[in-house]
């Protein structure tokens, strides 16, 4: 598609040359016209970075602190949690616009969309709660009792399982998405935070920030089938190019481990402070919140060299699948 | 960045026993710690080359010249995530640190602080990173930041732990440190 819109450009054969160059330069950027919605907690806001430039292009104030986001997989939406203001926040991503603000009691963190995004699902990090909010009901809420400080919340592809890392609890809850029943719970390392479950909905990844390890879920027999061990603190994990890349708060760095055979592979250095990860629609980059230097940094998620760094906001948590693909 | 009006004059000893009078909820210290950390970061300029205030900063287990410090016990090998000391104040109070990092290149030491007690301080899961950085003329910028969070670490704070307080007591322990650090180095 954007290979026939820059031939069209082209107006005499003379410059099909210069078009078909340009159509290379465009393809060759990887994901050009992606956008990370990075929310900076302490700005109070959420900084929109334009990811072929790296550069903040939009901040929306949001308030209550905002710290988790989910992008639906659409692109259409963003949801915004905001424990300190209890609410989530519905993002008009394409306009860039404050759609609507639904009220969540207690400590919203978490927070996930169902693949089609009409649901979405917010961690009550005080309450011991996942909420859902069907947004084609009017909103309408309904919860389900989990653990200890539920901090991450991930679905699986198919969207009939949601997973709570549930932190205090050193454990993971398994929601039944159409029942909205717990159905299971397993232990993991200590304190996981950030949790994220694999394309084929195979497996589940917690990052154990005090146990300094990822724990590997396989989804369907609920076990833990490995445990990796990473750099200082690890709080979320991201999957791209075959590979487990956990970002460690501690360490200033992500930790590269194979995901076939969970050999690890290469710690690379970031900015200060990494938390948020989430990667390009493609898988070709990694993309790395760090909330200490206010920074997005992109990573080559194959050869793991530094792509490039935007400003962000204070504070970028991006705790969740901030990445927004506009193709 | 939120900056809190705090002088400069208010010393650590102070600040230990306006902070000692605070009631703390029961109960209160079931969650390690809430949803919205909070950051704040202090600068000075030495007069001292960078290579004199590192060897300060980075001597973790001899850090006495830190306000209010009666002597250093440090334990564990002298490597991040195992160098661990104990600040002996003059009031009996004792922090425990870890080390997190030492970065001899760029020059940043963090260190996080171990059992948190907010009558000591009114923060919990305290995070350091000091940094320096040549500042021209043989003199060093010096940076003291922290990560960490309120209090009370569940939402509603009661207002003795919410996050303006923790901010205001961090950010004068940071100018206090700093201080200290800045007469240290600056001794002939």
């Amino acid at each position: 598609m954007r290979l026939a819109l820059a031939w069209m450009a082209g107006t005499s054969p003379a410059m099909m040359g210069g078009s078909l160059f340009l159509a290379n330069a465009v393809l060759s950027a990887p994901a050009a016209a992606d956008e990370a919605f990075v929310t900076a907690q302490g700005a109070d806001a959420l900084s929109i970075v334009d990811l072929a430039k790296m550069e903040t292009v939009a901040t929306l104030p949001i308030g209550g602190k905002p710290a988790g986001i989910a992008v639906s997989r659409d692109g259409a939406r963003a949801f915004v949690t905001s424990p300190e203001g209890k609410f989530v926040t519905i993002i008009d991503a394409a306009t860039r616009s404050i759609e609507k603000r639904i009220p969540v009691e207690g400590g919203p963190l978490g927070v996930a969309a169902s693949p089609d995004g009409k649901r979405i699902y917010v961690a009550d990090l005080y309450g011991r709660r996942l909420v859902e909010i069907d947004l084609t009901n009017g909103g309408a809420q309904r919860s389900v009792g989990v653990g200890a400080m539920a901090s991450g919340v991930a679905v699986a592809p198919d969207g009939k399982t949601i997973v709570v890392a549930d932190r205090d609890d050193n454990a993971l809850s398994f929601i039944d998405a159409a029942t909205f029943a717990r159905i299971a719970t397993i232990k993991v390392g200590k304190h996981p935070f950030g949790v994220t479950i694999d394309a084929a909905g195979a497996r589940a990844y917690s990052a154990n920030v005090e146990s300094d390890d990822v724990s590997v879920v396989d989804l369907a027999a609920r076990k833990v089938i490995a445990t990796l061990k990473c750099g200082s603190r690890p709080y979320t994990v991201a999957l791209a190019k075959g590979r487990v890349f956990v970002a460690n708060q501690h360490g200033d760095s992500v930790s590269v481990f194979d995901a076939e055979t969970l050999a690890p592979l290469e710690t690379v250095k970031v900015g200060e402070y990494p938390e948020g990860l989430s990667v390009s629609g493609d898988g070709a980059r990694l993309y790395v919140a760090n909330w200490f230097s206010n920074e997005l940094w992109a990573v080559d998620a194959q050869t793991l060299k530094v792509l490039g760094k935007a400003e962000t906001g204070d504070g970028p948590r991006a705790f969740g699948a901030f990445i927004r693909a506009t193709d | 960045m939120r900056k809190a009006p705090v002088s400069a004059a208010v010393t650590r000893r102070q600040l230990l026993g306006g902070a000692a009078a605070l009631a703390f909820p029961p109960g209160a210290a079931i969650a390690a710690h809430g949803a919205s950390p909070l950051k704040v970061v202090e600068t000075t300029l030495i007069d001292a080359p960078p290579d004199k205030v590192w060897a300060l900063i980075a001597d973790f287990a001899h850090a006495d010249w830190l306000p209010g410090v009666v002597r250093v016990e440090a334990s564990g090998e002298d490597v991040p995530d195992q160098a661990r000391r104990k600040l002996i104040m003059a009031d009996d109070v004792v922090v425990e640190e870890l080390l997190t990092k030492r970065g001899a290149e760029r020059m940043m030491l963090g260190f996080h602080r171990e059992g948190d007690d907010v009558k000591t301080l009114p923060a919990t899961n305290y995070t350091a990173v000091i940094t320096l950085r040549p500042a021209g003329g043989g003199k060093t910028e010096a940076e003291w930041k922290a990560r960490f969070y309120r209090g009370y670490p569940n939402n509603d704070p009661p207002p003795e732990l919410n996050d303006d307080v923790a901010i205001a007591a961090v950010t004068a322990l940071h100018r206090a440190n700093l201080a200290a650090l800045k007469a240290k180095a600056e001794e002939k």
